[in-house]
């Protein structure tokens, strides 16, 4: 074997049985990152489970007995992101709930969503057509939009109402289309048996019916699907994994500055073993472990969370592009450790100085509160932090269902973290030798 | 240049970046192979800078530096593999075994297989260390550990061992046991540099020493010759009391007064009349009223010779 090689060999043996035999760097890199991916992923299922849209209790309350009731009542029986109670002012029905009585039932968490059609508005919204196509006799006064109201839970986010919104809107869009297709054909063979042409209106200006979104105060239309929402272990997981990974900054930033006051990189320095050597026997067993970590996590989200009550961690299909981004987080982890322990002179500095800076980095970077709770100003700001690229990454892969490709800016981001850090603590490393 | 030197140095300088002065100054040193060469001067006089550039742990910023008959600055690798170096702190890892230590280091410096296995138990057994070296380094006492450290530096058989103060804070049994073991080595041929700061170990150890301060040799040669050079004129007087300082500076101000050092009770001095001097001395303690508890002349230990080379003690 190559004389340096045996020599790394040795060294990353050596730092491996150094590591196995200190406890307490154990239960930093593993059994705290496992304990809080179990904690957090059970804890938070709930509040996940409603943000990822699972089933949100909608109550429709239609005064119409109309085409508009009738449609908007099958719609969303049919949308599996409800379900749906329905209240209808059928001859057999007792009296409807008031809309203070929706509210509070709304507050009561009974309902998330309500939609009141009012009464009579399937009537109304053929008048107002007939009045836009020129149908109606002249000099009768124009014909009011429906409203149709939208109640909400007011802790649901706007996104989330941005979805009753579109759906609604979709309804009443295709009854207006059929309503117009029956006028236009209605007319069409009135005109042929006349033996004359139709020219279709340039345009229909406006629709026959206005959704008052009662939370936002005002009529809302198009609102989009909102991005796919990670389950709680799916967000869970790799941000615990994250943090644990960058967590690897203290027990490598003190066993560099031990090594460095004890003389036992000194004492190797005076020897035949190339620089490398010695930073790669330090820095490639902790990038072994870390890919232990990330591989125990992702088993432990995939077996043991489902046995304890929890959802089990979908991780996508792009097992390449997460051993890609795992391995970068890990460079940039060990980047970071390198980077420390040039700064601090004690180990007492490193531990305090890499604590603190680990864990600034994940709360902004939505391990400890997830980015899509964050205000829009602090989504922004986490973007400095590599535990967000790397959670970011991960979201691609487990919930957008990402590749190789769709990683690589986040790959690219950890990378460069990597490179900055390592080149800095080379030059300090460097300078404090002169200095030693 | 001389096969026959171990280390040759010419003006060597070291600078660091941002000092004025230079940590090592323009050094000329010649160190005969096989000698137990003590290198001796007070914390920052420079001896750590001088053997960071003697292992290859730092460029000089000027000069020459012969290692092993090799320029340490284009054959560093190589100059390496035959020298071990014991440094002051214990640069061993405490959660290994004193076996697995050795063996790790040992592998650090090429030695595998049999021929590895063969120079840990061997200095496991020079230390002394064979019935303990199972057990962690950090349940050893404070002696055991500096005689690991010691064989650490000689597992792979270096032709030159450096060992900068290596017995600092260790119980005295210990100590003799790790110079009685330095000289076993050197008797086997091994040569040896110790630096320290204890003018009595390199008085009992060492044949040959230099005197380094800021950065400079000040004095070169065998231990008896330097203080054969330096005990004329030389008067250690101990006194009951201690001397209040407006005494100390009367003596300062004696006529034909080189140096003078004040330690506790004991007052030493260099004259170029030493009766002259001594005769004013007593008279002054009397007129003073302090108590004589004994004189003597000529009879000197390296402390002196230190004082009388920088006008300080080496402890200052």
């Amino acid at each position: 074997m190559n004389a340096t090689l045996y020599k790394l060999i040795a060294a990353v043996a050596k730092e491996i049985r150094v590591i196995l035999r200190d406890r307490e760097a154990l239960l930093i890199l593993f059994v705290m990152p496992v304990t809080f991916v179990l904690i957090m992923s059970l804890a938070l299922q709930d509040a996940f489970s409603e943000r990822a849209g699972i089933r949100f209790p909608l109550l429709i309350v239609d005064h119409d007995h109309g085409v508009i009731g009738d449609q908007i009542i099958q719609h969303f029986e049919h949308d599996n992101a409800f379900s749906v109670t329905r209240l209808r002012a059928t001859p057999g029905e007792t009296a409807l709930p008031s809309a203070e009585r929706v509210q509070e039932d709304l507050r009561s968490g009974r309902y998330k969503f309500a939609i009141i059609v009012p009464a009579g508005a399937s009537r109304a919204a053929a008048r107002r057509m007939d009045q836009q196509l020129g149908l109606t006799a002249a000099g009768k006064s124009p014909a009011a939009a429906v409203d149709i109201r939208l109640l909400a839970d007011p802790t649901l986010r706007r996104d989330h109402r941005g979805l009753v919104i579109s759906g609604l809107n979709r309804v009443l869009q295709g009854i207006e289309s059929g309503m117009l297709l029956a006028r236009y054909t209605q007319m069409t063979q009135r005109v042929r048996a006349m033996g004359a042409a139709l020219r279709a209106p340039a345009k229909t200006t406006s629709t026959f019916a206005d959704i008052t979104d009662a939370a936002d105060g005002g009529a809302q239309n198009g609102a989009s699907r909102p991005d796919p929402v990670p389950t709680s272990v799916q967000q869970n997981a790799p941000a615990w994994t994250l943090l644990a990974m960058f967590f690897l900054v203290i027990p490598l930033s003190v066993t560099l500055i031990k090594e460095r006051q004890q003389g036992s990189l000194m004492r190797l320095q005076s020897m035949a073993v190339p620089p490398w050597v010695l930073l790669a026997g330090k820095t490639v067993p902790y990038f072994i472990i870390n890919q232990i970590q990330v591989l125990l996590i992702l088993l432990v989200g995939m077996t043991l969370l489902p046995h304890l009550g929890g959802d089990a961690l979908h991780i996508g299909h792009a097992p390449g592009a997460i051993a890609l981004l795992s391995m970068a987080a890990s460079l940039a982890a060990i980047g970071f450790g390198l980077l420390v322990a040039t700064f601090a002179r004690t180990p007492e500095q490193a531990t305090t100085f890499g604590a603190t800076s680990v864990l600034i980095f994940a709360a902004l970077g939505g391990v400890m509160v997830p980015k899509l709770v964050m205000p829009p100003l602090l989504q922004q700001i986490s973007n400095v932090s590599p535990l967000s690229w790397g959670l970011e990454g991960f979201l691609d892969i487990f919930v957008r269902a990402g590749g190789v490709r769709e990683i690589l800016p986040e790959f690219l981001q950890l990378l460069g973290f990597a490179a900055a850090c390592m080149a800095i603590a080379v030059v300090r490393f460097g300078h404090g030798l002169r200095h030693n | 240049m001389s096969d026959a030197n171990i280390v040759e140095v010419t003006g060597l300088t070291k600078t660091y970046p941002g000092m004025a002065r230079p940590a090592v100054d323009g050094i000329d040193l010649a160190i005969p192979q096989g000698r137990l060469f003590g290198l001796l001067g007070p914390n920052g006089a420079g001896k750590t800078t001088f053997l960071s550039m003697l292992c290859g742990l730092l460029a000089p910023s000027a000069g020459t530096l012969r290692v092993l008959g090799r320029d340490i600055r284009q054959q560093a690798q190589a100059v390496k593999r035959d020298l071990g170096l014991v440094p002051q702190e214990l640069a061993l890892y405490p959660s290994l075994s004193a076996r697995e230590n050795l063996i790790f280091f040992g592998r650090m410096q090429g030695l595998r297989g049999g021929a590895l296995h063969a120079r840990v138990a061997a200095c496991l057994e020079i230390a002394g260390l064979a019935d303990v070296g199972e057990r962690r380094a950090d349940t050893f006492s404070g002696g055991l550990k500096r005689r690991l450290n010691l064989v650490i530096g000689l597992v792979h058989e270096p032709r030159l061992l450096v060992l900068d103060e290596p017995t600092v804070g260790i119980d005295p049994q210990s100590r003799h046991f790790i110079h009685e073991t330095l000289r076993r080595l050197n008797r086997a041929g091994m040569s040896i540099i110790y630096t320290t700061h204890y003018m009595e170990e390199v008085e009992s150890l060492c044949d040959e020493l230099a005197i380094i301060d800021h950065g400079k040799i000040i004095a070169q040669g065998s231990v008896d010759t330097l203080l054969q050079q330096h005990q004329d004129g030389a008067i250690e007087i101990r006194t009951q009391q201690a001397m209040p300082a407006a005494v100390q500076a009367q003596v300062r101000a004696l006529p034909h007064t080189q140096a003078v050092a004040v330690e506790d009770q004991n007052l030493f001095l260099k004259s170029q009349q030493p009766e002259s001097t001594l005769r004013s001395v007593l008279a002054l303690l009397q007129q003073e009223h302090i108590g004589v508890a004994s004189v003597s002349m000529g009879a000197i230990h390296l402390e002196e010779v230190f004082l009388s080379l920088t006008g300080t003690r080496l402890r200052d």
